[in-house]
């Protein structure tokens, strides 16, 4: 396999390529948190009170919380007085009235990244909202979208317009005090999207958000909240990338989903922060709680999410079954190469009746990496006739690398059924003798391979995501095999 | 933030002096490292569903005196050893004196023995993972050291009955040690009775370590009473195409808890764990499954089955981690759940931890109640719906319970059954 081992040295050095900065002005507080730091910010959010309130409530509690430990995860810790909690890009103005306003350094940025954000460039047909370090820097299709009846803003724009609806569901799914990053995401986000999708409405696009982390030494908070009233339908995706630094730089988001009776929400993720280099130099730190909470009746959420970036990712994506027949799905893809950790999962508890939830894991190690699934299957002794099936499977190339699986499964209700089913396994000799004889390169039959074991996945995403899903696989992995 | 409790110092006091030199100073360095030791909670993750079940009074903290003839009437043919309250009684144990095979108590070893003994004990288990059960090092009193020579061969089961006497509120501490030489081979029963009423506790440590080739078949029956919290960890350390069986036949109490950590170390060996557990009313039983595969080619399999009625509460955590080098490793883990009650629970927690790419691991993991279809199946029959209920749930586990080798065991966990299904489908 000599040709391969040299071919893989080639392709694991590849660089990561949406590591370039943008040079652009920028506002950034100065590194600390404090009080004092969380009210500036707020206040040039020009947030009403309540919204402070709930801020310094968050950061008083989290104070007091400690940094959780037991992922299976390694990593410096972070020295929280060291991070600067607001960049923004610096503007002239107030907000940019369109996008012809908008700094073409940062338009130039997005288009880089491939992100349609121009309206005219309609092909894509996905709404985009846009987060540029700590703010949303803009937001396409919204006149359609509100012909419609959907609110589709950042989530400062939501805050000061539509406070009732803000103030009625922030928090519910993922409390201020909720855990240690939750905490601190509550007490000093930036920005986020807001979605409002009302009773009967399918929403009429993909809305979409793109995260991206510029400024050294920032941190970025986002908080995203989607709301989808009875009988509604949303599909929202996002997308992540960040520049290459040495330093490692802290992503804690919070994510919440509420859907009501007959509601459905779909949330597809591709996240590509920079993993850091091939030493283990440098990365994102990717501390993230996201949560859906079903609440009415025959209502669905379901999260599907590609993992290939951060140094250190955190997150499991969970569905609260709280209302009758409601269904949760999880269907994730998470790969590590070099020295990135991963422990990510997701956490089912069924509370209603007749609940169902399906979870599939695919966890791809390459290199020195280490990737854990780590889950949560809970029925509630109300949970009459809940059903869960759970496959996680873990792929290992080469090694020096780990994949762990840690399901943890609880049940108080005799009628419930709950079947989990693990397997490890590597690329076999077998399959890269039968595609190597049918005259396929060693790297495309290993991509090959690998796109067959998440296959079960990708289906589940939006088609444009699912080409670019499985681009980032073959990138990311090609030639590892050795 | 409230600090978490810490052991009280009640439980630092051994009893029996009667020990050799290198085993009492064993006990003391072991007891001083336990000063202050924080007891597991709710957030310490090898205790997080059975925590709240540990009652450790200072009570409980007194050793159980020995000095009781057994009470134990049972008739074991062949080969047994009594335990009571944690020391050995010759006078109700009858073994054979086979060359080959040497079975000492504790305190008969002498300096040397002892000292090669005192420098093993614990090395069979991972410390930091058998908190509790550490407590056993700082306080036996008697123990039981088995020897096989290269090639030995016990040809019959040697039966090793722990029994408590819970006249009074304490502890005992039973302590076993077995070293089968290369090749040799052993089956080995524990059993774990008790009588009296009053609130004790047995906290015991069995350790094997298997040379190369060595056969090993470790069964392990508990039907101790409601009244006793069982806290016991086992051992075992493997070499070279060794092989170990273990049985773990266990009936619910007040606190039940069983650390099974097995380390495949030589190439070729291999380890095949069953267990049955079955709780009712509102006892609690805690299994915690570890393999290492440490060394390459090592198989190991795992089977568990758990029944919960009533408001009883059954855990189960294996844990599989393949090391670095452990290429060629095969590893399979299997547990289900059987849950008769709606105010029962079960937790399950089947880990895999892998470091090798070559390897073949797979887990599974269920929880259920009996199929609706089946049980109409056999109504319909004309078969009575109790006996149809015996039948199923007896099925779930026979597979297990056909398995054990020794005969006496199999008949004593039927007993044992019969009555949990006569009070579980009484009225069905």
């Amino acid at each position: 396999m000599a040709t391969t081992d040299k071919e893989v040295n080639e392709l694991i050095k590849r660089e990561y390529e949406h590591g370039f900065i943008t040079e652009i002005e920028s506002d950034t507080f100065e590194p600390g948190l404090n009080e004092d730091v969380i009210a500036r910010l707020s206040a040039i959010k020009k947030e009403p009170e309540w919204m402070l309130e709930w801020r310094l409530k968050a950061y008083r509690r989290w104070l007091e919380m400690d940094e959780p430990d037991w992922a299976h995860v390694g990593y410096p810790k972070v020295d929280y007085n060291s991070i600067s909690y607001y960049s923004a890009p610096k503007r002239k103005e107030d907000m940019p009235q369109s996008l012809d306003e908008v700094d073409p350094e940062l338009l130039k940025t997005y288009e880089k990244l491939g992100i349609p954000l121009h309206e005219r460039e309609k092909l894509a047909g996905v709404a985009v909202d846009a987060v540029f370090d700590s703010v949303s820097v803009a937001t396409t299709f919204k006149e359609p979208l509100a012909k419609a009846g959907v609110i589709f803003c950042s989530i400062s724009e939501a805050v000061r317009d539509y406070p009732e609806l803000v103030q009625k569901y922030l928090g519910t799914v993922v409390p201020h005090g909720d855990n240690f990053f939750a905490a601190l995401n509550s007490a000093v986000f930036s920005d986020g999207t807001f979605v409002y999708v009302p009773k009967g409405v399918r929403c009429p696009m993909e809305l979409s958000t793109y995260f991206r982390i510029n400024a050294a030494n920032t941190g970025q908070f986002e908080r995203t909240l989607i709301i989808a009233e009875d009988s509604s339908y949303v599909s929202y995706l996002e997308g992540c990338t960040a520049p290459m630094r040495d330093e490692n730089q802290l992503h804690a988001a919070v994510v919440e989903l509420v859907a009501l009776d007959d509601a459905q929400i779909k949330y597809s993720t591709v996240q590509n922060w920079y993993p850091g280099d091939e030493n283990g130099k440098g990365g994102i730190f990717n501390f993230v709680t996201k949560r859906g909470a079903c609440i009415g009746k025959n209502s669905k959420i379901s999260w599907t999410q590609v993992e290939t970036g951060s140094a250190v990712t955190w997150k499991y994506p969970s569905c609260v079954l709280r209302g009758d027949n409601s269904v949760g799905e999880f269907y994730s893809v998470a790969l590590t190469n070099n020295f990135q950790q991963a422990d990510t999962g997701t956490k089912m508890i069924h509370l209603g009746k007749n609940t169902s939830s399906t979870i599939i894991s695919k966890g791809i190690s390459a290199g020195k990496s280490s990737n854990a699934y780590r889950g949560l299957v809970k029925f509630g002794p109300g949970a009459e006739g809940a059903r869960n099936f759970t496959q996680c499977d873990s792929l290992l190339i080469g090694d020096r690398c780990g994949a762990h699986t840690f399901p943890y499964i609880e049940s108080k209700n005799k009628s419930a059924i709950v079947e989990h089913e693990a397997t490890t396994s590597k690329v076999s000799d077998e399959q890269m003798f039968l595609c190597r004889q049918r005259g396929i390169e060693p790297e495309q039959a290993v991509s090959m391979i690998v796109n067959g074991f998440c296959k079960e996945v990708f289906k589940e995403l939006p088609m444009e995501f699912a080409v670019e899903a499985g681009k980032l696989l073959e990138v990311s992995l090609e030639g590892s095999v050795g | 933030m409230k600090s978490a409790p810490t052991l009280s110092a009640a439980f630092l006091h051994p009893a029996g002096q009667s020990l050799p030199e290198p085993l009492l100073a064993l006990r003391k360095q072991r007891g001083t490292a336990l000063v202050d030791m924080p007891l597991p909670t709710r957030k310490t993750e090898n205790w997080k569903y059975s925590s709240k079940y540990l009652k450790l009074t200072d009570e409980i903290a007194i050793s159980l005196p020995a000095d009781r003839k057994s009470g134990s009437s049972l008739a074991v043919p062949g080969y047994k050893v009594v335990f009571l309250n944690g020391v050995m009684m010759p006078e109700a144990s009858e073994y054979p004196d086979l060359s080959g095979i040497t079975i000492e108590r504790f305190s008969d070893l002498d300096d040397d023995t002892a000292t090669t003994l005192a420098e093993r004990m614990d090395s069979t288990l991972d410390n930091n993972a058998v908190q509790m059960a550490r407590l056993n090092s700082a306080r036996f009193e008697d123990g039981l050291l088995i020897r096989l020579a290269a090639d030995a061969v016990l040809e019959q089961p040697l039966f090793i009955v722990h029994e408590v006497t819970a006249d009074a509120s304490g502890s005992a501490y039973p302590r076993i040690f077995v070293e089968a030489g290369r090749n040799s081979q052993i089956t080995l029963v524990e059993e774990y009775i008790s009588s009296g009423s009053e609130s004790v506790m047995v906290n015991t440590v069995t350790e094997l370590a298997l040379a190369d080739g060595a056969n090993v078949t470790s069964i392990r029956l508990n039907t101790e009473g409601e009244n006793v919290q069982h806290i016991g960890a086992t051992g075992v350390r493997q070499q070279r195409s060794s092989r170990f069986e273990s049985h773990c036949v266990g009936f619910g109490g007040p606190l039940r808890r069983h650390d099974l950590q097995v380390r495949l170390e030589g190439e070729g060996a291999e380890c095949k764990l069953n267990g049955v557990v079955v709780t009712q009313g509102k006892q609690h039983y805690d299994n915690h499954t570890t393999i290492e595969h440490v060394a390459a080619h090592c198989n190991s399999e795992e089977t568990y089955r758990n029944i919960a009625a009533d408001q009883s509460h059954a855990v189960f955590n294996g844990r599989i981690h393949i090391h670095q080098d452990a290429q060629k490793s095969n590893a399979d883990m299997n547990n289900k759940n059987l849950l008769l009650s709606n105010g029962a629970e079960i937790d399950t927690k089947p880990e895999l931890e892998i470091y090798a790419d070559d390897v073949k691991c797979a887990h599974g993991a269920t929880i259920g109640q009996l199929d609706e279809v089946s049980l109409f199946y056999l109504v319909s029959r004309g078969i009575g719906r109790r006996e149809a209920n015996v039948l199923l749930t007896m099925a779930f586990i026979n597979e297990l319970v056909e398995q054990i080798p020794v005969a006496q065991v199999r008949e004593t966990a039927q007993a044992r059954l019969n009555q949990f299904f006569d009070q579980t489908f009484e009225g069905a």
